[in-house]
């Protein structure tokens, strides 16, 4: 039955004798390092980070307070945010293609450009923190719970609509029972995303807090303090993460009965994929354009869209403007394409094998939280001192930004593995591989496509972070240079150049999801 | 600030501005003016003078509440000043001028650092102590910045394309741990922590070899020129105040620095260290005669010709000094 524990996702198996002599062997090792490699500033040692926590005990907790009460108003509207919209989506099944396509280009705007912005609307205060943290989690709550609400056998449907009943029924009934697994993935993916998400909040102009101690740190060149606030942004995440995974456990959640589903004849209209389209890019152009003249925001760093289009297309200078963001844009992707099929693979790779090894999760998920949990300004030294300033460090940037939300989705969606396939497989005696490739890969797809796509602006703002610390080429290096010099209408042509590709590269991995799913989960395309 | 009644307006008459009634209106006795003041980064003894005037009350005499607002990595000064949260706020003069090419209605109207801080800080071992040291050298240092570095170059008659530029952000690892040979940095900042952290350090300024480049200048918008004079008079005033009282005793600025912001995790022998490296950048022949932020006709000369090398091409009407002119008058 060892299989049944990894199935129920994330948990943390038992640390037996023999893993607390390999934790402490490795603390020793880690101070070992740490103290020959001292004059070079690369790693504090654990005692030198125990020393700078006691000594700095007031300060550091009177800092976690403030951000972790930001990120916790965060966690709670974001996903409260991905809910309602995955409900909507549901329920007016026309208005999946607009939502997520809002979804998706609010979630591609940079800090450069969302920083100052919020700054000038709410003033000082914690509105920007909180609201950066609710920007880092809605996303990854609404594309899972979307599959959730999805992730329910078609015959259900029939007999809730054989005895008269309509959609809110079923969504009571049948989508809300299925969709409860899927928002535990997306709450243990926000955990340590809302805190991130709070810190660098922070970085627009926050009187205290974590991220400010974390700038200050990493100037001063104070390596016990950048590390023993990476060490309480990774505990309390770490521990966010075990407490949705232990409420999620309470309720428990069998995996479900076999999800039967007739593959699927698509029949649309040829014109509905273009109409849906064309409406997603009007009503943005008009939010876009409303938010900022509601907001009565100043259009010298706030530029509309036909601001933009003069800047890229007929103002002066648009061509040599278009030239230097598309060369950008080239180097951007060169590196993005490798870092995202990176990301996605670890993370579906570490899935299965924490599946068929669930010991290695008692080890392995605290470090795939930890990577997320820290700000990559604090990491991404370390990163390049390790891998370079080339495509090796960027690339794995990249990876780390986006392989944790990947494994936790996956986790769970082999988790989801029908019980009677399963049983099925038992009594043949099949192994745990057949097992896997027969039954448990399979029922893991809808979630794997969901990362896929939540992974898109993940790995877009990667490697522009990347770019921004470490390469100086691409997208990336030309916001960071354009917003330091006021050069807004070249800041808002980009984010409209990465939102454009964002859309592009979601429809095909959408495109090729249909495709596959259409003869795997069929459930998830019936509307 | 604006005309409570049209009377007074016809009463004082339409050469006098908003400027001399709120001079003439007793500021005491009506409730303070709040204003928001934008730094220029998270809170340190860069700003010590702005924290003696709100200590000692040199603000809140005039009628001004001010509000010091931090800045950060991501909290650019000007949108606060253009969109008018921000009276006044903390910038430079390169990225003022960026800005106003950007079509942003700013005016210069003081300066702090008279020398700009900008230094190229090395080793001890490998040092640089003049330009010419520069050439097969690896700098480290934030793209943006990369206008500087040309300016330099253009300046000395150094051949920019024989250093190697590394990108850099935020901290002085990458020249501690060997990974480059030189950081492009403010000469208050990282050699500072360099110093602090016991590495031996060398930094050359780059206001020594030729870049004038007014630093931690005051800026305020046309329309508040116009139109919210006494506020920025009275702000003016309470930093010449401030800095005065900073000059004759940093090491206090320091402590009260570290005293004010028990949260910003600020250490006390950094920021000491911090407040005696910035007098000599702030403090010069030409403040001791005229005052704490003043400029002349030729600093600013100086400043639009470095200014057209680093591309961003102003006049010299970039600077008002009518506010330092009330102060100091």
């Amino acid at each position: 039955m060892s299989g049944a524990v990894a199935q129920r996702g994330g948990r943390v198996a038992r640390v037996p004798g023999s893993g607390l002599i390999v934790a402490l062997l490795a603390v020793v090792a880690w101070e070992v390092v740490a103290r020959l490699t001292a004059q070079s500033f690369f790693i504090a040692a654990p005692s030198a980070i125990l020393a700078h926590m006691v000594d700095h005990a007031g300060l550091l907790w009177r800092a976690f307070a403030v951000t972790l009460w930001a990120a916790v108003r965060g966690f709670v509207w974001g996903n409260l945010a991905g809910v309602l919209m995955a409900l909507l989506v549901v329920l007016v099944p026309r208005a999946e293609r607009l939502v997520s396509t809002l979804a998706l280009l609010v979630f591609c705007l940079p800090l450069v450009a969302t920083g100052p912005i919020l700054r000038v609307l709410y003033g000082p205060g914690e509105g920007p923190q909180v609201t950066l943290a609710a920007l880092a989690v809605y996303y990854t709550t609404f594309l899972p719970v979307l599959v959730g609400l999805r992730a329910a056998p078609q015959g259900w449907f029939d007999l809730v609509r054989s005895y008269g009943r309509g959609r809110l029924v079923a969504l009571r009934e049948v989508r809300l029972p299925a969709a409860l697994p899927y928002l535990v993935a997306g709450l243990q993916i926000a955990a340590p995303a809302a805190f991130l998400g709070a810190m660098v909040g922070e970085f627009t102009g926050a009187e205290r807090g974590l991220g400010v101690l974390t700038v200050r740190a990493l100037r001063a060149l104070d390596l016990p303090a950048t590390w023993s606030i990476a060490v309480i942004a990774s505990a309390v995440s770490v521990l966010a993460f075990a407490a949705v995974g232990w409420a999620g456990r309470r309720l428990d959640l069998a995996p479900p009965q076999v999800l039967l589903a007739a593959p699927l004849e698509t029949r649309q209209s040829r014109w509905r994929g273009p109409g849906e389209a064309l409406l997603a890019l009007v009503v943005t152009l008009v939010l876009w354009k409303g938010a900022m003249e509601l907001f009565a925001l100043p259009r010298f760093f706030a530029k509309r869209p036909e601001d933009v289009w003069a800047y890229m297309v007929s103002g002066p200078g648009a061509e040599a403007h278009r030239a230097k963001l598309l060369g950008a844009m080239a180097e951007t992707l060169a590196f993005t394409a490798p870092g995202y099929l990176a990301g996605l693979a670890l993370g579906a790779g570490l899935a299965v094998a924490l599946t068929l090894a669930p010991r290695a999760a008692a080890l392995t998920m605290p470090v795939a939280i930890a990577l997320r949990s820290i700000p990559i300004v604090a990491t991404a030294p370390l990163i390049v001192w390790a891998l370079g300033r080339e495509a090796a460090g960027t690339i794995a940037v990249v990876a780390v930004m986006i392989f944790f939300p990947t494994l936790v989705a996956c986790l769970h969606g082999l988790a989801r593995t029908p019980r009677a396939v399963l049983d099925l497989f038992e009594v043949y005696a099949a192994g745990r591989w057949r097992r896997m490739l027969g039954a448990q890969l399979p029922a893991m797809l809808p979630a794997f496509f969901a990362s896929a796509r939540m992974a898109i602006p993940a790995a877009i703002l990667a490697v522009t972070t990347a770019e921004w610390l470490a390469t100086g080429r691409g997208v990336g290096a030309l916001m960071a240079t354009v917003a330091s010099t006021s050069d807004y209408g070249m800041l808002w042509s980009a984010i409209a150049l990465i939102g454009l590709v964002a859309v592009c590269v979601h429809g095909l991995v959408a495109a090729l999801e249909r495709w596959v799913l259409a003869r795997t989960n069929a459930e998830q395309l019936a509307r | 600030m604006t005309f409570r009644t049209p009377s007074r307006r016809l009463f004082l008459g339409g050469a006098l501005t908003t400027a001399t009634a709120g001079l003439i209106l007793p500021h005491r006795a009506r409730a303070q003016d709040a204003v928001n003041f934008q730094l220029s980064w998270l809170h340190s003894v860069q700003f010590g003078g702005s924290y003696i005037a709100q200590d000692k009350g040199y603000w809140s005499d005039a009628g001004l509440e001010v509000a010091l607002q931090p800045g950060g990595p991501n909290a650019p000064v000007e949108p606060p000043v253009v969109a008018g949260t921000a009276l006044v706020g903390i910038s430079a003069a390169d990225y003022t001028a960026a800005a106003v090419n950007q079509g942003a209605p700013f005016k210069i109207i003081g300066v702090a650092m008279q020398k700009n801080p900008f230094a190229i800080a090395s080793l001890a071992e490998n040092p640089v102590n003049s330009p010419a040291d520069l050439v097969g050298k690896k700098i480290g240092m934030a793209l943006a910045n990369m206008p500087v570095l040309e300016a330099l170059c253009s300046i000395n008659d150094v051949d920019i394309s024989e250093i190697e530029v590394v990108p850099t952000q935020y901290d002085p690892a990458p020249l501690v741990q060997g990974q480059v040979d030189c950081l492009l940095c403010w000469a208050t900042d990282l050699p500072v922590a360099m110093e602090i952290q016991g590495v031996e350090n060398v930094t050359m300024l780059l206001a020594d070899h030729g870049y004038a480049v007014h630093s931690q200048t005051y800026i305020a918008t046309e329309d508040s020129l116009a139109n919210r004079r006494d506020q920025l008079v009275a702000l003016m005033k309470g930093e010449v105040m401030g800095w005065q009282d900073y000059q004759a005793d940093p090491a206090a600025a320091a402590a009260l620095t570290v005293e004010m912001f028990p949260d910003a995790g600020l250490d006390l022998a950094t920021q000491e260290l911090q407040a005696e490296r910035q007098v000599p950048l702030m403090f010069s022949d030409l403040t001791e005669a005229e005052g704490f932020g003043w400029f002349t006709d030729e600093t600013v000369a100086a400043n639009v010709e470095t200014l057209a090398l680093l591309d961003k091409p102003v006049s010299a009407d970039l600077w008002d000094r009518s506010i330092l002119e009330e102060v100091h008058g």
